[in-house]
């Protein structure tokens, strides 16, 4: 026989356990993580970096809101370990596809624990169409603040933590490390809103999708009065919005969306203010496009608003 | 007292700032009549010798033939003035050329040979638009705008307005004749195809003009409506073209204001002014329709 | 077309050679050869469908002959009255505008009326009875009030060469009779007058020449010899309707024996 004292046999347990460990750690697949829009993909992937394969629904340039999941993705989603989404009312095609691929894993509600805000002004949109964007009462677009992005990342590292236990070190170091990141990101947000007065602070966009972002930073997004995608101009509208410019002095004018673009040409024609393109709101850009990452995309933004206000 | 407190005063006198206040106020709502008034006084004068020559239906087909032209413009160029402009006269005068020779010179007539190309016209350019753009692309398409008028688009509708006068008034004994008494003129001489053909250029060009401020379905209106208005109340052809011009400005004055006052879309407002017009000329004008029911109880001795 | 320098005035020969007119080749004028010199009133009478409006068509240009040809007018003004004139009358015009179209071959597309057209336009006006009725629409006319205005056009033509096919049709018997008077002074003037008609006692009353026709020349020559029951009788026997079943006609040689025309 052999000699069986406890010290070996212990040694061997903790050998063996070790090299286990060891062993599954490395020769473990990444976790399977499904994000329902580019904008929480890439903070997912900031947390779970190599250890996570990430799978994100709504593609960058898609629209959230009139989303079609395919047969394809209904089968990633069943294959998960973990589902992000936002919340707040803005996956409203969430929980059937969570049903039809039959999904029984965690689903993280990353916008738990924020404080929201109500929908931006009701009763200012008299000729802003509801249409597609109509979230009930809450405001959906709580990324738009970076600290909400912050209680994101925390949502999202213990989502991950409880998926994958052995990498929570991990995670939580990752997590550190982009917070911070976003804290130097809110500091130069607001350094470069600083020079500029909160009274002049004004921009007109037709995409109600920035309420956190104007209560964070003080700045004042108006609904473009009278002019809508799904309706004929009619000359009483036009005429409203122009005198809405003019009247508080207005020199941000981003209406992506909006009717049509010879209208906002004449508009600009009009009140001289030339349109300024577009704002990331829901979603980011291709790899290759301005905003590729949420930082990306919120450097971005503040640098199309602060230059449109300007008045450059 | 500053100009614009001179202007102000003005504007209370008469409720002028009810009728002139938008068009002081506004740099587009000025854009947007100067548009008006240039495809009225040209196309309404188009529009009464459509009428006479029996081809009110033809400016409608032709509004439709016309789409797949700025449909291409539109996807090669975006909503470019020249291109939709150019796509649109090229597509136009293809059709009223090809439907032309067709009804020439095969058994088929003009009204059989212009439905068929027009149809195709039309499926072509819904189905490039469909394709390639989409559908609110193709919606701005029909509809136009007439509140986004930039000088550019002022410049094309002027010139068109210009070409179309002069040309009238050189094809008017011709375009008259051809009407008439087609046989004479063409045995009298080589106007008759000159006449045709230029008239058709005509229609197309004011076809294109006017879809860019009202959208192709409603430029047909401006032409039709005054000239059928006018019908109602004068007979001789001069009159009916100085009437039908004047009805045609009323209307886009009435509509520009009822849009501005009662919040409601341009286009479709400017055409039913006209419409209305119309439909209290059906009734009462001295042509119309209670002319006929009560014979008037006054005569002449001889 | 355009007018001969020396035209105006007077009319010229019409030769007709060897004239064979149609529609998808079947003759509806078949080898007809006569000359009809200037100044001359003719009438044009047959069965129907003996080919008169045809003929005359053809004469004013319009139809292209399938074999020979109409010599003589090629530069000279024709004056043209078809039997159904597609006049729209719904087209709003007065009288004297459509009485004045007939000034086209002096004003063209662009010209404008001088006092001295006016004063032209005033007088065939007259010289139809027409006079006062300038300002009426011509959707108020009778029948017979619009044929005079057609012939007050007709009169402002000038033309050396007058055409006309059944101008009496469908007026009333006054307005025939000014109008008949009409056509003297015209031949009184020297101008050639071609009429198809179909009163035959109208045509022995007023036309010297007449021609019998029936798809083939039956008569040519003075009314009076022309107008012969035995020639009628011939004229009775042509087939009206075409026949699908037709030979070839072979050239004219050798029908020239068969289709000479009693001079």
């Amino acid at each position: 026989m052999f000699p069986t004292t406890r010290f070996p046999r212990r040694a061997l347990l903790a050998f063996a356990t070790l090299a286990l460990t060891a062993w599954s750690a490395q020769a473990q697949a990444p976790i399977q993580a499904v994000a329902s829009f580019s904008i929480l993909g890439d903070l997912v992937r900031q947390v779970g970096g190599d250890r996570v394969q990430v799978h994100v629904l709504v593609g960058p340039g898609s629209d959230a809101h009139v989303f079609q999941p395919t047969p394809a993705q209904a089968r990633l989603v069943g294959q998960a370990q973990v589902v992000f989404s936002n919340g707040l009312g803005f996956e409203g095609w969430m929980s059937r596809l969570l049903k039809t691929a039959g999904y029984k894993g965690q689903q993280v509600v990353v916008s738990q624990g924020i404080e929201p805000m109500k929908e931006a002004g009701h009763e200012e949109k008299k000729g802003h169409a509801h249409g597609a964007h109509d979230h009930g009462e809450t405001d959906p677009h709580a990324w738009q603040s970076v600290g909400n992005a912050k209680v994101f990342v925390k949502n999202i590292a213990q989502g991950l933590c409880r998926a994958d236990a052995a990498a929570c070190d991990v995670y939580d170091r990752n997590a550190r490390a982009y917070v911070a990141k976003l804290d130097a990101l809110d500091r130069e947000i607001r350094a470069a809103w600083a020079p500029i007065p909160v009274a002049q602070r004004k921009v007109i966009t037709s995409h109600d999708a920035f309420g956190y972002y104007a209560r964070d930073f003080s700045v004042k997004f108006l609904a473009p009065q009278g002019v809508s995608t799904e309706s004929e101009a009619s000359a009483k509208g036009v005429a409203r919005l122009v005198r809405q410019i003019k009247q508080e002095q207005i020199k941000a004018l981003f209406v992506e969306r909006i009717a049509d673009p010879r209208l906002i040409d004449q508009i600009g024609r009009e009140t001289g203010v030339k349109p300024s393109g577009e704002l990331f709101s829901d979603s980011l850009s291709a790899a290759d496009g301005a905003a590729p990452t949420y930082i990306d995309m919120m450097r971005f933004n503040t640098r199309a608003l602060t230059t449109a206000v300007r008045g450059e | 007292m500053t100009p614009l407190d001179a202007a102000d005063a003005t504007t209370q006198f008469l409720w002028a700032h009810l009728w002139l206040g938008p068009f002081v106020e506004f740099g587009f709502m000025r854009s947007a009549l100067l548009g008006c008034v240039a495809l009225a006084v040209s196309a309404a004068p188009v529009g009464v010798f459509l009428m006479l020559r029996r081809m009110s239906l033809t400016g409608d087909a032709m509004a439709h033939a016309i789409l797949p032209g700025a449909a291409i413009g539109y996807l090669v160029a975006g909503l470019s003035l020249g291109a939709m402009t150019f796509g649109g006269i090229v597509a136009g005068l293809a059709v009223a050329v090809g439907s032309g020779l067709v009804a020439r010179n095969t058994v088929l007539r003009e009204d059989t040979s212009l439905a068929a190309f027009y149809l195709l016209s039309l499926a072509l350019g819904v189905l490039i638009v469909s394709v390639r753009g989409n559908s609110v692309d193709l919606l701005h398409v029909l509809f136009g705008t007439v509140l986004a008028l930039d000088s550019a688009a002022l410049t094309l509708l002027g010139s068109i307005a210009l070409i179309t006068l002069v040309s009238l008034r050189m094809l008017h004994r011709p375009l008259v004749l051809d009407c008439l008494d087609p046989g004479f003129l063409r045995g009298h001489s080589r106007w008759s195809p000159v006449a045709h053909y230029g008239f058709l250029a005509l229609l197309v060009i004011n076809l294109v003009a006017g879809f860019h401020a009202l959208g192709t379905l409603m430029s047909v209106g401006m032409m039709v409506l005054p000239a059928a208005t006018a019908r109602f109340w004068v007979r001789h052809l001069s009159a009916l073209l100085g009437l039908a011009v004047l009805f045609a400005l009323l209307a886009c004055v009435v509509g520009l204001l009822v849009s501005y006052h009662a919040d409601w879309p341009t286009g479709p407002v400017i055409v039913l002014s006209l419409g209305s017009a119309y439909l209290f000329s059906l009734v009462f004008g001295p042509h119309g329709l209670l002319r006929h029911q009560r014979p008037q109880s006054l005569h002449l001795q001889a | 077309m355009q007018a001969h320098p020396a035209a105006a005035s007077s009319p010229p020969a019409i030769a007709l050679r060897n004239l064979t007119l149609g529609y998808e080749q079947h003759p509806a004028v078949h080898h007809l050869s006569i000359t009809i010199d200037p100044g001359s009133l003719v009438a044009v009478v047959g069965p129907n469908g003996a080919g008169k409006s045809t003929l005359v068509k053809a004469m004013a240009g319009r139809l292209r002959p399938i074999q020979g040809r109409v010599e003589g007018l090629e530069h000279h003004r024709v004056a043209w009255l078809p039997q159904h004139s597609g006049i729209d009358r719904s087209f709003p015009m007065s009288v004297q505008e459509l009485v004045m179209l007939g000034l086209w071959h002096e004003v063209g597309a662009l010209g404008r009326f001088t006092p001295a057209h006016h004063a032209s336009c005033h007088r065939a006006l007259d010289a139809v009875g027409l006079l006062g009725f300038e300002r009426r629409s011509i959707d108020t006319l009778s029948g017979g009030q619009m044929q005079r205005a057609l012939f007050a056009r007709l009169i402002l033509q000038d033309a050396p060469v007058v055409l006309l096919d059944e101008p009496f049709a469908a007026v009333d018997q006054r307005t025939t009779d000014d109008l008949l008077a009409l056509l003297h002074r015209w031949h009184v003037q020297g101008k050639t007058v071609v009429a198809v008609l179909h009163d035959l006692s109208q045509v022995r009353a007023h036309f010297p020449q007449t021609l019998l026709l029936a798809r083939e020349p039956v008569a040519w020559g003075a009314t009076g010899e022309v107008l012969t029951p035995a020639h009628w009788q011939r004229a009775l026997r042509m087939q009206e309707p075409f026949d699908d079943d037709a030979t070839l006609c072979a050239p004219a040689s050798t029908h020239a024996h068969r289709h000479g025309v009693s001079a």
